[in-house]
């Protein structure tokens, strides 16, 4: 059983444990963008590709709060979730409304303009000449405690408990909620939907602002997981995206279990001395394996179909 | 039922806009404000006025002063204004999201708006073209062809570029162009039309695992670096510096940008064990966020000592790592600290940065201290003509280039008809301290062990050159 770790070049379990913290955080937060982006698909058939973008205007923002306005950090935290929500409901109302007849492609790559956008802007206010280094950290980072020969900071748990959190509330409030409801309703179809009087504008605009505040979240975490750079944080929605495309960008918790999967794999990988240069393609391989398994003797429909 | 939104959306959706314009708005000031102030100190000063003293500019944190530097001292005639035929400079830099290089070329051009405005180049302005590109060859081989056919340069001037060296050098050769630059690709290094004021990643990476071997006596080295084009390149060096003292070394490449700072950080400290280094070589960001996650894990002491290349030099960094990296962490530091030298010519860059340099956003800092250097060295190299400022004449002056003095450089650089150039070899060591870089090893030669340095110093004595080591 040895051979293997060995062919791998993985260190020795002991050593190995100490990885699977930071893997299982960046599953938290995999899993709350993840769902973020399986809650808006659901309702509106966009895949929002300016997750990534939002989240990281929102931290960069926060971080300006921090450093130049002297805003106390949760604060600071707070606006830029408000950014996220407000950026991605104001994007909804005029441009995802316009789109709503379109094809799930057009729609998806007008979020793509959206990106760019956000990445030019935020080039343009917050410029990486002279060796400038922007970092936002959690007043969690510094405090930890051991399990077993495992060092957990609080900010692990804030990562984790949010990623758990967010996919408990968000499954109980899409069974349980009049809203949410309405949302599965108008994902199975939103003509019929809507001559049964469902307000369509208002559940849409709702899901809008949920994502939005997700990303909002998951910028502000990516931030102080990985860096707080525009365009590291608007291509890590792609990693993200990985769970979803697993879950098919329907279900909820395999959405959040595979998430935790991609983060751990990824983390293990890191620790290999032979495939840790192949470490960040953990989320596509695991994505297009279970796309594979997932998919045999099923007929492909092109188009989006009801949950 | 209609889906269009009514007026009491409407106006939700203004407000949400409101909300979030003034947020950008709060933020874009907030971060402005950094690179701002040596703008908003100098604005209002006229050319006329160019005279002004700039003793310890407050506005650049210096904390010790040698006297005061006339600014006027960039040019020959102060407060004369340069009105005759400009002298075309053209410069190439990269600029993309994540690798800004345009501090150098924005600081060049402050220094000469200050040389223009004193007299110019025996009354001729200097005029800086500077073409940007994303790191796309075809793009940067018509930047170079425009430059010479359309602007009508007679210098490349300052090339802050991660692929130009490699792209452009036959062209530069077969027009008798001697380039100069602050290089990131080995051909800045290596060819006889090229020399850079910076040493490169590759002798800063060996400046820095040099230090971890000679000074804290690391038993081990881990050397990471991006996992880019050149890296074998780059890991020569470090390996053989290493190799002579019988040092282990493991060499690795991280992908950028860095997706799991974390697990890399255990993984590194792991490989070095406790009485080991480990030597970065990234961008300022990917490295900080190697650092900061060994922090959170409390790594930083699990290893006799952390160092990194050139690019960790810089107060944002030092700043955003705070107290625990305090002599914990040794940087290679290709030029002469700001925050701890005040000599003549720091003096006279922090002066000119505050008064002409607004366009400068990093502020004090290597990148705009480089671009101090390749305008301050060509402005010498043209006042030594006599005659038209022409193609042949002016890189004539630039190859003949021997021996210019500055106290941002340990040593005299000379450009010289050299097959190689690497003319900035010895260098100093820098520590973070309270938010600062102070100086924790003066001026130290890069060791020849790295074959590239020996065999430039081999041919700099053999042409009667100081290869400076």
């Amino acid at each position: 059983m040895t051979i293997i770790p060995a062919f791998l070049g993985l260190p020795s379990w002991q050593d190995l444990q100490s990885f699977i913290p930071a893997g299982v955080e960046f599953g938290g937060v995999y899993a709350l963008s993840g769902v973020g982006m399986v809650v808006l698909y659901r309702a509106t058939g966009v895949l929002n590709l300016a997750f990534g973008a939002v989240g990281a205007l929102g931290a960069l923002i926060a971080w300006s709060l921090i450093n130049h306005s002297h805003t106390s950090f949760w604060l600071a935290a707070l606006v830029c979730i408000l950014v996220g929500g407000l950026l991605t409901l104001a994007y909804g109302m005029v441009f995802g409304r316009a789109l709503a007849g379109r094809d799930p492609l057009v729609k998806a790559a007008a979020t793509l303009g959206l990106t760019l956008i956000l990445l030019g802007a935020m080039d343009l206010l917050w410029p990486s000449s002279g060796g400038q280094a922007r970092s936002i950290t959690f007043p969690t980072d510094n405090s930890s405690f051991q399990i077993g020969q495992i060092q957990v900071t609080y900010t692990n748990v804030i990562g984790i408990g949010i990623g758990i959190g967010i996919t408990l509330a968000t499954a109980a409030f899409l069974r349980f909620t009049k809203l949410g409801t309405t949302m599965r309703a108008l994902a199975n179809d939103r003509e019929i939907t809507a001559t049964l009087g469902v307000p369509v504008a208002r559940v849409e605009a709702a899901a809008w602002f949920g994502c939005g505040v997700l990303s909002g979240v998951a910028g502000l975490l990516l931030a102080d997981l990985d860096q707080l750079d525009a365009s590291t944080l608007t291509f890590l929605v792609i990693s993200s995206l990985a769970p979803a495309l697993i879950a098919r960008l329907r279900s909820i918790p395999v959405t959040f279990v595979a998430a935790i999967v991609v983060g751990v794999v990824h983390a293990i990988l890191e620790a290999s001395a032979t495939l840790t240069n192949y470490a960040d393609m953990t989320p596509f391989v695991l994505a297009a394996i279970a796309l594979l398994v997932l998919n045999r003797r099923r007929v492909i429909a092109v188009g989006r179909v009801g949950i | 039922m209609s889906l269009r939104f009514g007026r009491p959306a409407a106006r939700r959706l203004t407000a949400a806009f409101a909300v979030m314009l003034g947020a950008l708005a709060l933020a874009a000031c907030g971060s402005s404000s950094s690179s701002s102030s040596s703008a908003s100190a100098s604005s209002s000063s006229s050319a006329a006025s160019s005279s002004t003293s700039a003793a310890a500019s407050a506005s650049t944190g210096t904390s010790s002063s040698s006297g005061a530097v006339d600014i006027a001292s960039c040019g020959t005639k102060p407060g004369v204004k340069a009105t005759g035929t400009p002298i075309n400079i053209g410069t190439i830099d990269t600029h993309q999201p994540g690798t800004d290089f345009t501090d150098g070329p924005n600081m060049i051009n402050a220094y000469f708006t200050c040389v223009n405005d004193n007299g110019g180049i025996d009354g001729h302005p200097l005029k800086l073209f500077v073409e940007l590109d994303q790191t796309q060859p075809a793009q940067i081989e018509a930047d170079a062809h425009q430059l010479i056919q359309t602007d009508h340069v007679v210098a490349i001037d300052g090339v802050f570029d991660l692929l130009e060296c490699t792209l452009d050098a036959a062209y530069w050769k077969q027009l008798g162009i001697y380039e100069m630059d602050a290089g990131i690709a080995p051909e800045c290094w290596a060819g006889p039309n090229s020399a850079a004021v910076n040493m490169g990643p590759r002798y800063s990476s060996d400046g820095a695992v040099q230090y971890a071997i000679d000074v804290v006596h690391a038993s081990k080295v881990v050397f990471v670096q991006s996992n880019v084009p050149g890296t074998g390149y780059i890991a020569a060096g470090p390996a053989a510096i290493a190799a002579a003292t019988h040092t282990p070394i493991t060499e690795l490449t991280a992908n950028v940008p860095i997706s799991d700072a974390n697990s890399l950080a255990i993984k590194l400290v792991d490989d070095a064990g406790p009485n080991g280094a480990v030597v970065l070589n990234f961008t300022p960001p990917e490295a900080l966020v190697i650092l900061q996650a060994a922090q959170k894990l409390g790594l930083e002491d699990r290893v006799k000592s952390w160092g990194c290349s050139t690019p960790c030099d810089t107060d944002f960094l030092a700043k955003a790592l705070g107290p625990k990296w305090n002599h914990k962490l040794f940087v290679n530091a290709e030029l002469t600290n700001p925050d701890d030298h005040n000599g003549p010519d720091m003096q006279l860059y922090k002066a000119i940065l505050a008064k002409y340099g607004q366009s400068v956003a990093g502020g004090v800092g290597s990148f705009s201290e480089m671009g101090f250097v390749l305008a301050k060295f060509l402005v010498k190299a043209l006042e030594t003509i006599h005659g038209p400022y022409t193609l042949r004449s002016v890189n004539n002056a630039i190859v003949n280039i021997s021996n210019y003095k500055t106290d941002l450089l340990c040593s005299p650089w000379t450009y010289g008809h050299l097959p190689l150039h690497i003319p900035n070899n010895v260098d100093y060591t820098v520590t973070p301290d309270n938010g600062k870089m102070i100086t924790v090893q003066g001026c130290t030669p890069i060791s020849s062990a790295d074959p590239q340095i020996a065999e430039y110093r081999k041919v700099a004595e053999a042409a009667g050159i100081n290869p400076g080591g």
